[in-house]
């Protein structure tokens, strides 16, 4: 990818939709290390599974534009349908490309202090929330090396996205829901802001769905996810776009004290997909449980990346991660467990199990610690491993096909992260879509 | 009589290792044959290689059901034509549960969507002949099952899903003798004009529970005598060793 191709204007993006100047400031400051860092490379060790693939992703198309459209309920998409028939949110927004073209929120969640709205909308309506927030978990101006340059991309150029506040106290049960789908053609940047007030509550599902597209997209997204001291906040990021969708992901979780965070990454669709969830555990007591569902089939590329990052004393992390590849399917998965020398009395877990169900399936599990303080309680294991084939022969042997006693075991590999999952509606679209992938011929 | 299972010249190697040598054996439809041997005589393996497990290779012979060969089928094809495979390991699978399994499987038996009523009825019929608390259908297959459990669990299954052929393979290792009776009204239970069984055994003890029509006695790979229930209480008295110099004789005539 040549630099050249990239000339962006991010003064431009700001004026044209009279945004802050402090905005306007974080952008150049953003577009500066982006224009000065490298590109993630095979020497870019958080990178070496994938900056092949980077390298063949299109950065040059058209930036996606906001186009003012807007839809009525009936005139969603049809998946759009389907979902929100069935996911029991109490408030959603939808969006195709840039543009939010419909929102549901009702007036008494928006009573209570529920913010849930474009970025943009909430830049002119909260200006001081967003100020006060966007680019803490995820700074404009990173510390400046390879694995930076995306981020920085996305701060510098970001131009559709989602706010969501939560103030101090209320307690939300019902989960709220972003859907997105992206256009053919084009590098699609865009930000979610999530922030909790001290004791808030919330259940946030994003879901990003395509059919297969002609014409290749990127999908550059970050999610910034702040939760105040005794928080809890309950995050899945699903994606399932189609073949030809490039997805560059980076999430992370900023948790004071007793924070608590149950986060899900889910990816399923993409031609390559590469997920960067990171939490940290900022305040003591703080509790970040991050699950990860991966299912790659054909020729897709899925690649994951976690940090457990922990600077106060007493926190705990789990990061549990399984992944499933068949046919040529490539699935990566990249851990650590970094603590700073304050963050004594730190429990911190990290798993990762992989199934493959065709040889020429690949897997790659490497999960790592870094440890500076010395009282405390890590542990870490991976696994890769082919389908049972005494466990199929078992359940053959009672009537049930091949194809079905590989579903039966994909699925059951699954259970326990789908378990841990407090959405059960999700949960069960979740298993409906693996099931799917299972029996899908490619 | 009408043959249900029939097993011609079959020979199976594993490994580059010959395991059968010239297998052949008849069960009648309605009877109960036991099939006994010392440990490494191949009972295990033929029934595994009859029920189609493909970790074995079949080199010569047939395995034959109601006449059709199935000798090339998938192992859930045979299942689906009324054979039946009791496990004398059975696998632990975890994230799957008992009562989501069996339901399935009754499908794929029946060729039919299976109402929960009639599931279910089958299953307490089970349940009750065996002993067992319902308690056990929310289970994850064979997970944390003690020996007898998994034992009973693949009798439940038998109930279930009622094959017309069934091959228990030691079905009674390692049970205690109440076990041991609740495992054989099972098996008893299903006997009837419509139902074949052969009872892989190393033991004469689940004999006198299931009382066997035939006794066929495996070593080295082959069947190497066939008689009546009395063969069992023979072997259990005088052991093996009388039949391997038979054996040797009559090879060396």
């Amino acid at each position: 990818m040549t630099e050249k191709a990239l000339l962006f204007n991010p003064d431009q993006i700001s004026k044209a939709r009279s945004e802050p100047l402090w905005l306007e400031e974080a952008r150049k400051g953003a577009y500066e290390v982006f224009r000065a860092v490298p590109w993630p490379s095979k020497k870019t060790e958080a990178w070496r599974y994938s900056a092949g693939r980077l390298k063949a992703v299109p950065f040059d198309l058209p930036l996606e534009e906001p186009r003012g459209q807007s839809y009525g309920r009936e005139a969603l998409p049809e998946w759009v349908q389907s979902r929100i028939s069935s996911a029991d949110f109490s408030a959603f927004l939808v969006f195709k490309g840039a543009d939010l073209v419909y929102a549901e929120v009702p007036e008494e969640l928006t009573e209570k202090g529920l913010r849930f709205l474009s970025l943009h909308q909430a830049l002119k309506a909260y200006p001081e929330l967003v100020e006060a927030h966007l680019y803490k978990a995820i700074p404009a101006r990173q510390k400046g090396d390879a694995n930076d340059k995306l981020p920085a991309l996305n701060a510098a150029i970001w131009n559709h996205g989602v706010f969501v506040y939560v103030p101090d106290g209320l307690q939300l049960e019902a989960p709220i829901g972003v859907l997105r789908e992206i256009e053919a053609g084009v590098l699609s940047v865009g930000r979610t802001l999530v922030v909790l007030g001290e004791n808030a509550r919330l259940s946030y599902v994003e879901e990003h769905y395509s059919p297969d597209l002609e014409r290749p997209s990127v999908n550059l997204a970050m999610t910034e996810l702040i939760l105040g001291a005794g928080a809890s906040l309950v995050h899945a990021n699903v994606q399932s776009w189609g073949d030809n969708v490039h997805h560059l992901y980076r999430q992370r979780a900023l948790l004071a004290r007793d924070a608590s965070l149950k986060d899900l990454t889910v990816n399923l669709g993409a031609s390559f997909a590469r997920s960067e969830v990171g939490s940290e555990l900022a305040g003591p007591g703080a509790d970040s449980e991050m699950l990860g569902i991966y299912f790659a089939d054909g020729d897709q590329h899925l690649d994951h990346y976690t940090l457990q990052h922990h600077v106060a004393p007493h926190a705990r992390s789990d990061v549990y991660y399984k992944g499933v590849a068949k046919d040529r399917g490539n699935i990566i998965y990249q851990g650590l467990i970094q603590l700073e020398p304050a963050a004594q009395k730190t429990d911190a877990y990290q798993t990762n199990r992989n199934l493959l169900l065709s040889r020429e399936a690949r897997a790659e599990s490497v999960p790592q610690l870094e440890i500076a303080a010395n009282d405390v309680r890590c542990s870490h294991g991976s696994s890769i491993a082919p389908i049972d084939s005494e466990q199929r022969f078992y359940l053959q042997s009672r009537g049930i096909s091949r194809l079905a006693a590989e579903n039966l075991l994909v699925a059951a590999f699954l259970e326990d992260v789908l378990g841990r999952i407090r959405l059960e509606n999700l949960a069960r679209y979740l298993a409906g879509a693996i099931e799917q992938k299972v029996g899908l011929e490619v | 009589m009408a043959k249900s299972l029939e097993i011609q010249d079959l020979w199976v190697s594993h490994d580059g290792k010959m395991i059968l040598k010239g297998v052949n054996l008849s069960l009648p439809l309605g009877e109960v044959h036991a099939l006994m041997g010392p440990n490494g005589a191949g009972k295990s393996t033929l029934g595994k290689v009859i029920a189609g497990d493909q970790a074995y290779t079949v080199e010569r012979g047939r395995v034959l059901l109601n006449g059709e060969d199935i000798t090339g089928l998938e192992p859930d094809e045979r299942a689906r034509k009324g054979l039946f495979l009791a496990f004398q390991y059975p696998l632990e699978v975890p994230g799957v549960s008992i009562a989501n399994f069996l339901r399935l499987a009754l499908k794929e038996r029946l060729g039919r969507d299976v109402p929960v009523t009639e599931f279910y009825a089958r299953l307490q019929e089970g349940l009750k002949t065996l002993e067992w608390d319902e308690e056990v259908l929310g289970r994850y297959l064979n997970e944390g099952f003690s020996g007898g459990e998994k034992k009973r669990n693949e009798i439940l299954q038998l109930l279930v899903l009622r094959p017309q052929v069934a091959i228990l393979d030691e079905t009674d290792s390692g049970l205690d003798i109440d076990a041991l009776k609740v495992v054989a009204r099972g098996v008893n239970s299903m006997r009837g004009p419509e139902f074949s069984a052969l009872v892989i055994t190393h033991y004469q003890r689940l004999l006198n529970y299931i009382v066997p029509d035939v006794v066929h006695v495996m070593m080295d790979g082959r069947v190497v005598k066939t008689g009546g229930p009395e063969l069992a209480l023979e072997l259990e008295a005088r052991g093996y060793d009388w039949l391997k110099e038979e054996v040797a004789h009559a090879g060396g005539s």
